[in-house]
């Protein structure tokens, strides 16, 4: 992509290092994700790719650089200020709240914003109500965007893995992020599903930019703009699909750990 | 767009309203038709029923144990007892303010060195602040009235409801019939709060802290000022509920409020249904009839109630009844008969 030069930045790591005791997690690591581009972040086993999914989100202090989002105009985030700040993640696995059910799962997403104060909801005031209504609407909107609204009342136990994995995509959506952070989205997920997947990070990116860590290289290639590839906690090389795919560093990092 | 018929009836606060306020009305006509010593027992269970449904706000949804709930209960009554005894013409709904909002206070001096502890050491902590009321009680005695306690008297039966009574006890039955009442008026609106709140966004934010915590700071929770939260209004409501039986016992003491009380309203919403709205009332109507269910038990077994034994009937009453709950019913008596209910529905 030649254009991102031009294009605002939603998110930017600026030599950032990690460090657990002596071992390196990151690594003086810089990347950016600029508006509506979608960034893939892949790497061996145990490169960091975690690691930088978790600065960016607070829940790991880097020991040193930084992490801001310009676009949204805010330095580094506390993980509980993410989402109020227009910033989503699903987490690697499916991370759904067990006993509520489907519908409430994804009502929880918007669970930010303003209104449904405990002042008004305490006396069953009408406010507090018509927001709550309002956010169930809301979630059926998406249920019913990625085809899932026969679940709604189901709780996460009780579905299948793939339509657990869209709530938790519905749950991030209703955020409203600028920025969508994917920790592996596609990991078990069927040939279908992952056709399904595609076209919905497609739709997706006319609103917001996409930061996904995978593994399944074939659906990594066809999704992204830009890869960011990791190694021992180093960038080892930065560029579109086609670049990465004819990197030697690249291939000798690969074919070192296969 | 249609919704699953589940969402639809737990949305509208009027739906709410009426049903509380069906079954207020409805115990209300009960009282009337009870004995007085029936009345009283009423009157105290309905005091607990208020403390339970803030633990099971606070266990249930949440996610956190509490042992120091009668502690909780000890603050609000002492705040009432206190404030009564100097200020005799004060409203008494200022008083069970006053009360609601120290119990609550209370909850927050405990809650905040406590959200980052867990399980057993939540536990503790919680513990240790009950244990440390009543010594604290007893040392105070300018305040508290040391061992003797407090005595007041804030309940007056209005002229108009003696006039329903005529007879021998006409004073002593609408007295005993106006605190029931009173008390029952009050955990009715304590239900239709705490109702309001478990279909609430704090309420959400609850069970997502309690399910899964790392997923819930990413939608945005403060996971320490929910934790908070949760302990301030399981706090409030043990304050209220400790300030109601204060006040229908005209009195509060160091030894009103025992360690084993905790224990006792750990059993009973757990026995009622944990985290459930009956549930709580179902625990507060058991401990109404627990003194008629522990001498039922001595009689029907031949022990001597003023015995070792006899004495400690209560407790192992209690400690059955949890443990055949727990094999048989985990959701307890509210979800048993949510099972029994959902069985009907399911053959018709
Ligand atoms: N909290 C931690 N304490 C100590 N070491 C850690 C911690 N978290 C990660 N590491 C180490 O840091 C390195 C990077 O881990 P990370 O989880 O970021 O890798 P990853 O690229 O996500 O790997 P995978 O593909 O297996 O998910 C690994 O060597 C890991 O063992
Ligand atoms: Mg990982």
């Amino acid at each position: 992509m030649t254009d991102t030069n031009t294009r605002r930045i939603t998110l930017e790591l600026a030599d950032v290092t990690v460090r657990f005791g002596g071992l390196l997690a990151l690594n003086d690591v810089s990347f950016r994700v600029h508006e509506n581009e979608i960034v893939g972040l892949i790497g061996p086993n145990g490169a960091g790719k975690t690691t930088a999914f978790n600065v960016v989100c607070g829940f790991q202090k880097p020991t040193s650089g930084t992490v801001s989002f310009p676009s949204i105009g805010r330095g580094a985030l506390k993980p509980s200020q993410l989402a109020k700040a227009g910033v989503a993640r699903t987490l690697q696995g499916v991370g759904l709240f067990r006993q509520l059910t489907i519908l409430e799962n994804v009502m929880a997403g918007a669970q930010s914003r303003p209104g449904g104060h405990i002042g008004a909801s305490i006396l069953g005031m009408p406010s507090g109500l018509k927001v709550e209504r309002s956010l169930r609407d809301e979630a059926m909107f998406h249920l019913e965007r990625l085809g899932i609204t026969k679940f709604a009342a189901a709780l996460p136990g009780g579905v299948p893995y793939g339509i657990a994995k869209k709530v938790s995509i519905a749950r991030a959506l209703m955020a409203k992020p600028q920025l969508l952070m994917l920790d592996e989205p596609a990991s078990g997920l069927d040939e279908k599903e992952l056709a399904e997947f595609v076209g919905l990070i497609g739709e997706l990116r006319q609103t917001m930019s996409v930061l996904l860590v995978e593994h399944n290289m074939d659906f990594v290639m066809q999704l992204v703009d830009n890869l960011v590839v990791l190694n021992f906690g180093q960038v080892i090389a930065i560029g579109t699909p086609s670049d990465i795919s004819t990197n030697p560093d690249v291939l000798a990092a690969y074919l070192g750990i296969d | 767009m249609t919704w699953p018929g589940s969402f639809r009836r737990q949305e509208t606060t009027h739906v709410r309203l009426l049903t509380v306020l069906g079954l207020t009305v409805l115990t209300l006509v009960v009282t009337f038709f009870l004995p007085p010593v029936a009345d009283s027992q009423l009157a105290g269970g309905a005091a607990i029923t208020i403390v339970i449904l803030g633990l099971s706000w606070l266990i249930g949804w949440s996610g956190q144990i509490s042992l120091g709930n009668s502690g909780f209960m000890a603050v609000g009554a002492y705040a009432a007892g206190i404030w009564a005894h100097h200020h005799t013409a004060s409203p008494l709904i200022f008083t069970f303010l006053l009360a609601t909002v120290v119990g609550g206070i209370s909850g927050l001096i405990v809650a905040i060195p406590s959200t980052r502890l867990r399980g057993p050491y939540l536990a503790g902590m919680t513990l240790a602040f009950a244990a440390a009321i009543t010594p604290l009680a007893q040392n105070f005695t300018s305040v508290t009235g040391g061992e003797g306690g407090l005595f007041f008297n804030t309940l007056t039966t209005p002229a108009w409801f003696l006039h329903f009574f005529s007879g021998a006890n006409a004073s002593i039955n609408a007295n005993a019939q106006w605190t029931a009442d009173l008390a029952v008026v009050i955990a009715g609106f304590m239900f239709f709060l705490m109702a309001n709140l478990f279909h609430s966004r704090s309420g959400r934010a609850m069970r997502l802290v309690r399910d899964n915590d790392v997923a819930a700071e990413l939608m945005g929770i403060n996971l320490s000022r929910t934790r908070t939260l949760a302990f301030v209004v399981a706090a409030a409501f043990a304050g209220l509920g400790g300030s109601l039986f204060a006040i229908i016992n005209a009195t509060v003491r160091p030894e009103s409020f025992p360690l084993t009380l905790s224990i006792t309203l750990l059993t009973l919403m757990v026995l009622g249904g944990i985290g459930t709205l009956s549930g709580a009332v179902i625990g507060g109507i058991i401990y109404s009839f627990s003194a008629n269910l522990v001498s039922h038990v001595n009689s029907l077994t031949g022990v001597n109630p003023t015995s070792n034994l006899g004495a400690n009937m209560q407790g192992i009453i209690f400690g059955v009844l949890l443990i055949l709950t727990m094999l048989f019913a985990p959701r307890g008596i509210a979800g048993l008969i949510q099972r029994i209910r959902s069985f009907i529905y399911s053959r018709s």
